[in-house]
């Protein structure tokens, strides 16, 4: 195959800087434009490198800025070609602190029309840092399927029409051969037929395993004609103000994963142990919400599904992420069945929610491959285990019929769902409704059917819980402004002045705590670290950024910094259309369980005082969803004051 | 004398040894300027790191045209860059492909152990590097025979 166009960047002429370049920074952005098939290098200057980082930072602040229509009142739409897709890393991408291949995906999304920000590892952002960018953004629209490929400074849109059908293993495969490169040296995030064929919650996945799942970024990808980005991995230099320092503040935080208690599990066994876990909460989703009940799934043995046991059903082998030492990602190989010798990589506890228990399936090895099977097809494997559950739910109560379906489908049924998962990934019969996702598909077929289906009432679908007993979940994910939970679990809440711990059921003090801990999440996710290996003390992350990058970061100016994006963020979202009427759960996803630990908590009966305290503790409008004025100047957007409120600002 | 001992059943490919390598050769972070070499075996799913076993021939030494090449005080074959004239006869000798060539110097490098503390064993995370007073040999022939067997171990 022959590049349809070579374009090595070019380094525009921009002022001098006016301070040093800080470490840890590669130094540019690569611009490509698809419909112009031009691609540039964007030197950054060091002050925007501290306001915005990189990752979910530097991503919103594109979105904002680039995305508007005419005028600054709309947004462009996600298939519009002036929606922009950032592939961005930060800071500590590439360096020696563990799990520090970060990619996050920023888009405007087909599952809310809206702003998103998603996460993935493996080898990206090492590889693009060091062949020089910091990230990438991607504009327009290619007239036939390209794929981006660079390699230091050559930057090539190659011919891509050869790899269409194919899945992004295969796709990452047939790049391998097609480069002569193979294993790290080169990092290839691809989306499958899913994407090609604008699923709204089709995913990005590269590396064979990892995903940047939310709000449809692969059919993002995919309407763009953009089938896949390959990097090798780069030769260039990335300069830290204190190596010695980084290297001592990844072995601080090292120990910490190692030894504190909320992270060693996490560190021996990745997300494994959620199943047993979340599952003693109330926690797991099990059959669509209609139970929390293990028992009620055939052939359930919870004995098995105890984190050692799981891993040790299959022949695996670690497959990490840069510089990482957990015993986290694994690749393994199903040893017994109609699949023995499949290679699969481990799956996420949200695998096993998603292709196992909210379908109705224990069956380890089946749902191990069908989990496998989503990343090839590039589906995000939580909105599937809710459309593939939802789907089973309304067969047995006759909502769809085998007719409409074309076959029967019961619960647990693996080889049933992964015909299912081809049909929604290519669009054929009623997989071409259920392409549209959870919540546009049950709008479609009304009644009971829509009843019983899970969505936010943005579009979008939450993650692999149930969170009628996770309620702060369920309020970060519907007050979210980017798809999927903005502020995330608690990570040594105390650090930053919250209890350590709330009561679970009191809406008040969830509302609370999910406020109180607003800002960490879109710190970490601008930095390119893993959300797991951050999962230390700020304190320490704040110390590895300072020693890479120069400056003094203090866990203030983090918190502050995540608090800014997050407006940022909201900002967009409202330009997108999104209004506070949107912030519920589907009937289904706010009901009360019926059985097992959370039993009879009912969150929608508190759900109105929650938001108005959630409103309350963040400084937004509770009838608008705008950030006050005075919130936004607290965090110096006083520009976006001004752009929110006009004069009254 | 010690060595650096693989052990590639644990090497699960995060590149950390390449990393500090890098920065203990360079004074930055800079994989393609390690002398450690994490190579990917049977596609995606097995890595092993790769580096020099300061072999007793010592083919590197003896190829040299103008002695650069010298044993340091840990036993390591180290290069001397004031009097290495970059010929790359050296990278040539070296069966093992563990010699290199810097177009920016225009020098060879190649392993000198860190003068006793190998920044690269002390960086790997699952102990698949190790500095040990064993003798040295092939630590990757067993296992790379094995890929060829079967994809996986049972390690962790």
């Amino acid at each position: 195959m022959t590049p349809a166009t070579v374009t090595a960047p070019k380094q525009p002429r921009t002022k001098a800087a006016t301070t040093a370049r800080p470490g840890g920074f590669a130094g540019n952005l690569l611009r490509v434009d698809l419909t112009r098939r031009t691609s540039r290098a964007e030197p950054w200057a060091p002050e925007t490198m501290r306001e915005l980082l990189g990752g979910v930072g530097l991503g919103a602040m594109i979105l904002y800025r680039e995305t508007a229509t005419k005028g600054g009142k709309g947004n462009v739409a996600w298939d519009h070609p002036d929606n922009r897709l950032v592939l961005g890393t930060g800071p500590l991408a590439g360096l020696p602190v563990w799990g520090t291949g970060g990619l996050t995906v920023c888009t405007i999304g087909p599952g809310t029309n809206g702003p998103t920000s998603t996460q993935a590892n493996g080898f990206f952002g090492t590889n693009l840092k060091y062949c020089g960018y910091d990230a990438i953004i991607i504009q327009g629209q290619a007239k036939d399927w390209v794929y981006l490929y660079i390699n230091d400074d050559v930057v090539e849109l190659r011919d891509a029409r050869a790899l269409i059908g194919l899945d992004t293993w295969d796709t990452q495969g047939a790049l391998y051969q097609e480069t002569g490169l193979a294993g790290h040296q080169l990092s290839v995030y691809s989306i499958g037929p899913a994407g090609e064929n604008l699923v709204r919650f089709a995913a990005i996945q590269g590396d064979y395993g990892h995903v940047a799942s939310k709000n449809g970024c692969g059919a993002v990808m995919g309407k763009k004609r953009l089938k896949a980005v390959a990097i090798v991995k780069g030769t260039k230099a990335l300069h830290a103000a204190d190596p010695r320092g980084v290297i001592q503040a990844a072995d601080e935080m090292a120990h910490d994963l190692r030894t504190d208690p909320s992270a060693r599990s996490l560190y021996e066994y990745g997300t494994l142990p959620g199943v047993v876990n979340l599952s003693k909460m109330g926690a797991l989703p099990i059959k669509n919400y209609t139970t929390n009940l293990t028992s009620n799934v055939a052939g359930a043995d919870m004995s098995a599904w105890e984190a050692p046991k799981l891993r040790e059903n299959f022949d695996h082998r670690g497959h990490q992420c840069n510089a990482c030492g957990m015993h986290h990602c694994h690749m393994s190989i199903i040893r017994q069945g109609d699949r023995k010798g499949a290679i699969v990589d481990e799956p996420e506890y949200e695998g096993w929610s998603g292709c196992g228990w909210a379908i109705g399936s224990a069956d380890r090895d089946g749902v191990a491959w069908l989990n496998t099977e989503c990343d090839r097809a590039c589906v995000d494997v939580n909105e599937w285990g809710w459309l593939c559950g939802w789907v089973m739910e309304c067969q047995e109560k006759g909502y769809i019929t085998r007719e409409q379906l074309g076959f029967e489908l019961k619960w647990g049924d693996i080889k049933g769902a992964h015909r299912l998962l081809q049909m929604v990934s290519r669009r054929e019969g009623l997989g071409n409704l259920l392409a549209e996702g959870v919540k546009r598909a049950a709008e479609k077929l009304g009644g009971p059917a829509k009843e019983c289906a899970i969505y936010i009432e943005k579009g979008a679908t939450p993650r692999g819980h149930d969170h009628r007993a996770r309620w702060e979940e369920m309020l970060d994910t519907c007050t979210s402004s980017t798809a999927t939970m903005e502020t995330g679990n608690p990570v040594h809440p105390t650090e930053i002045g919250q209890p350590a711990r709330v009561n679970p059921f009191d809406g008040e003090q969830v509302a609370k705590y999910v406020a109180g801990l607003r800002g960490r999440r879109s710190f970490e996710d601008s930095l390119g670290i893993c959300i797991f290996t951050s999962r230390t003390r700020l304190e320490s992350i704040c110390r590895a950024l300072s020693a890479a990058t120069g400056w003094t970061f203090t866990v203030d100016e983090a918190l502050r910094f995540g608090r800014r994006t997050a407006a940022i963020n909201r900002a967009t979202a409202l330009r997108c259309g999104h209004t506070g009427a949107m912030e519920y759960p589907s009937t289904r996803y706010g009901s009360t369980p019926v059985d097992g630990p959370a039993k009879g908590q009912a969150i929608r009966a508190q759900w109105e005082k929650m938001l108005d305290t959630w409103y309350a503790e963040v400084g937004f409008d509770r009838k608008t969803g705008r950030p006050w004025p005075k919130t936004l100047k607290g965090l110096g957007l006083d520009w976006l004051a001004k752009d929110l409120w006009g004069k009254k600002a | 004398m010690s060595v650096l001992r693989i052990h590639p059943e644990k090497c699960t490919g995060c590149l950390r040894c390449e990393l500090a390598c890098s920065y203990m050769q360079t004074g930055d972070f800079q994989p393609a300027k390690s002398v450690i070499r994490v190579s990917p075996f049977e596609g995606h799913t097995s890595y092993a790191p790769y580096t020099c076993t300061q072999c007793a021939e010592g083919w590197c030494m003896t190829a040299c045209p103008v002695g650069a090449i010298t044993i340091n005080a840990v036993g390591a074959k180290d290069v001397l860059d004031d009097r290495c004239v970059g010929c790359k006869l050296c990278t040539i000798a070296c069966p093992y492909g563990t010699m290199f060539y810097d177009p920016a110097t225009r020098k060879a490098f190649k392993c000198n152990l860190c003068g006793g503390a190998p920044a690269c064993a002390e960086a790997c995370p699952t102990a698949a590097i190790t500095y040990e007073d064993v003798t040295t040999e092939d630590w990757l022939g067993d296992f790379a025979r094995e890929r060829t067997e079967r994809v996986l171990t049972g390690v962790q």
